[in-house]
């Protein structure tokens, strides 16, 4: 702890104990007469306005993804990490199509997780609970690369690093998460919703700060953008090649355009289909509180190509490429940048904001993991007449348990780009789209058609991400592989297998009147707008009128 | 009941083929211009110090809030005439 800046972690700390403190709050805030229910810890009530809803959604999808791992790979490779705002672009009119649908389908229905609509829509727990299985595991490498990005930001502060001991250098880490752990457990959903308040504050201050500052201090934009295109253009000396691109290529080999493209509308695709963002939304109050976020989230979305660019910032000043080098690890580059641009006070605020904005998603994150196991693995398959309390208290335990498989992952994976935490995820999760969002708008697949292709992009995409390997690591190095002559995101591969077979062995089973299930939905439900939130289920304890 | 309201979705469609054509026109451009990376994976026009593949990045974001911000005003629209009829 030699080399730590008193004036930075102070400030850390100090926000870190305001935020700690507003986690337990949380359980008063809106508060409902009966917490013990999956409504009220899984989904707050399901009455966050648009306002709220915001905060809420914001703080779930903006995250250390957003923060570390984008300017990492642009610091890394250039301009391929820019596939992330081409992302954040297409993500909201992809979601357009169908996320009020799932919105009023689940609100009608009282569903909680995708896994229940699948349930309700195919009339298959097998399916739903395949659904609910992916959910869970791509969840795991998503909150991991949380931890990532928490570390990072320790790592630069000086804080226990130092120390040789695994146990001492990660037991900042291990209290930060402790703390997460225990108010998720006692506040639910409404804790992470109250942190983005201030989360939010603190990214958008230091965001702008840094955009309108710092390339006063590095000669201009003009220059970053030159030093950047410059650096990208120059040959490794260990692979021969350009270190990265500047504009992504189109050239035969190594062309970069259709990876971005891919990387792009694959994670794009992916990100609603994730449990947590679902969750987000089904919190909501009304169908247009789900439509006029989608018109205001974009604007989040200029702060991350404003992010993005920290990582030639970051490429432009000397002292912090310097410091990243020496440290081996890109993760580091924004970190590195704001402790050598900013006032050490500034940098504490903005690495609080960091910590706290890996937090609230990871929080986030971990209820809807919990909510999965909970409704469609433990009460589905082991405990059909489990009341509402209990699915809640089994939700609270089942957080902690996600987080911890979490930390596995966290440590286990090689994080030379902590980006590929979030794609691998991508890859497992793009595996429910055929079922999800073809069953929001057609019942025509057949399930065990559904199962299969699912079987078939899960085999495939972990198999082929497996196999990736570059200089550095044998296996997990990266998310794109060669298809056809292709670099292509993995994700997106699956998934047209996944799509495929399930159209085939559709017609097949069709054709053989195999059963379809009952479908307990109705056309109309999935344009409903029912004001009132269902009634709690009918067993439930202390129900009020 | 069930039948009638399908049905009653789909001819408010076909009963509003400009609006209609009009969201998914948006919606569809949206996607395309961000998905096609030929279109802006070059160097210039710069705009200020910005080249072009990062000012058309940025740009695009409050454009998208524009187009959505569109399309939720015709499907509004759409769905009232559905309620009207």
């Amino acid at each position: 702890m030699s080399n730590v800046n008193v004036t930075t972690f102070t400030i850390v700390v100090v926000l870190f104990l305001i935020v700690t403190g507003a986690g337990f709050a949380a359980a008063r805030w809106r508060r409902p007469q009966n917490m013990m229910h999956l409504d009220e810890w899984g989904l707050g009530g399901r009455g966050f306005g648009t306002f709220i809803t915001w905060f809420l959604l914001g703080g779930d999808l903006y995250t250390a993804y957003t923060f570390i791992a984008v300017p990492a790979l642009v610091f890394g490779s250039g301009s391929i990490g820019f596939y992330a705002v081409a992302y954040t672009i297409m993500v909201f009119p992809i979601v357009f199509i169908f996320l009020p649908r799932l919105w009023s389908v689940s609100r009608v229905h009282g569903y909680i997780t995708p896994a229940d609509f699948i349930r309700g829509r195919y009339g298959s727990r097998g399916l739903a609970l395949a659904s609910a299985f992916t959910g869970i595991l791509a969840l795991m490498p998503y909150i991991a690369l949380q931890l990532v990005g928490i570390q990072a930001v320790l790592t630069v502060m000086g804080v226990g690093a130092s120390s040789t001991n695994t146990f001492v250098k990660d037991l900042p880490l291990f209290v930060a998460f402790l703390v997460l752990a225990i108010f998720t457990y006692v506040s639910g959903l409404r804790a992470p919703a109250l942190i983005a308040f201030i989360k939010d504050t603190l990214i958008y201050l230091f965001v702008i700060v840094a955009v309108f500052y710092i390339p006063t201090r590095l000669g201009g934009w003009g220059h970053i953008f030159d030093v950047a295109q410059t650096h990208f253009a120059s040959i490794s000396p260990t692979t021969k090649k350009p270190i990265g691109t500047f504009i992504p290529t189109s050239k035969s080999i190594g062309s970069t355009r259709f990876d971005f493209a891919s990387l792009a509308l694959g994670s794009a695709v992916a990100l609603f289909l994730y449990p947590h963002a679902i969750t987000g939304t089904l919190a909501a109050k009304r169908r247009s509180t789900v439509s006029r976020n989608l018109i205001y989230l974009p604007l989040y979305s200029v702060l991350l190509a404003l992010i993005a660019l920290f990582g030639y910032m970051a490429v432009a000043d000397p002292v912090t490429a310097a410091n990243v080098k020496k440290a081996g690890n890109s993760q580091l580059a924004v970190p590195y940048l704001f402790q050598h641009m900013f006032p050490s006070w500034f940098t504490g605020i903005a690495f609080a904001g960091i910590i706290i904005g890996a937090l609230v998603p990871a929080a986030i994150m971990s209820i809807a993991a919990a909510n999965l196991f909970t409704k469609n693995i433990f009460t589905e398959f082991f405990k059909p007449d489990a009341s509402p309390e209990l699915q809640t208290k089994m939700s609270r335990w089942a957080s902690l348990v996600v987080k911890l498989g979490a930390l596995l992952f966290a440590i286990e994976l090689p994080h030379t780009f902590s980006i590929n935490l979030q794609l691998l995820g991508g890859i497992w999760i793009l595996q429910l789209g055929p079922m999800l969002i073809g069953g929001l708008f057609t019942r025509w697949f057949h399930r065990w058609a559904l199962l299969t292709g699912w079987l078939a992009g899960m085999v495939f995409g972990t198999l082929a991400a497996y196999n990736v390997s570059n200089a550095t690591a044998l296996h997990w190095a990266a998310s794109s592989d060669i298809e056809f002559g292709h670099t292509i995101y993995i994700g997106l591969s699956a998934v047209v297998l996944n799509l495929v077979i399930a159209v085939v062995l559709t017609l097949i089973l069709r054709a053989a009147r195999v059963p379809e299930g009952t479908d307990e939905t109705l056309p109309e439900q999935y344009t409903a707008d029912p004001e009132q939130a269902p009634a709690p289920a009918p067993a439930a304890v202390g129900a009020t009128p | 009941m069930t039948q009638a309201t399908a049905s009653g979705r789909r001819s408010a469609i076909a009963a509003h083929p400009l609006l209609s054509a009009g969201i998914a026109i948006l919606i569809a451009a949206d996607i395309f211009f961000a998905l096609y990376t030929p279109i802006y994976a070059r160097l210039t026009p710069k705009l200020g110090d910005f080249p072009f593949f990062y000012w058309y990045l940025l740009i695009f974001m409050p454009v998208t809030s524009v187009a959505l911000w569109l399309a939720t005003v015709l499907q509004k629209r759409l769905e009232g005439n559905r309620e009207a009829q």
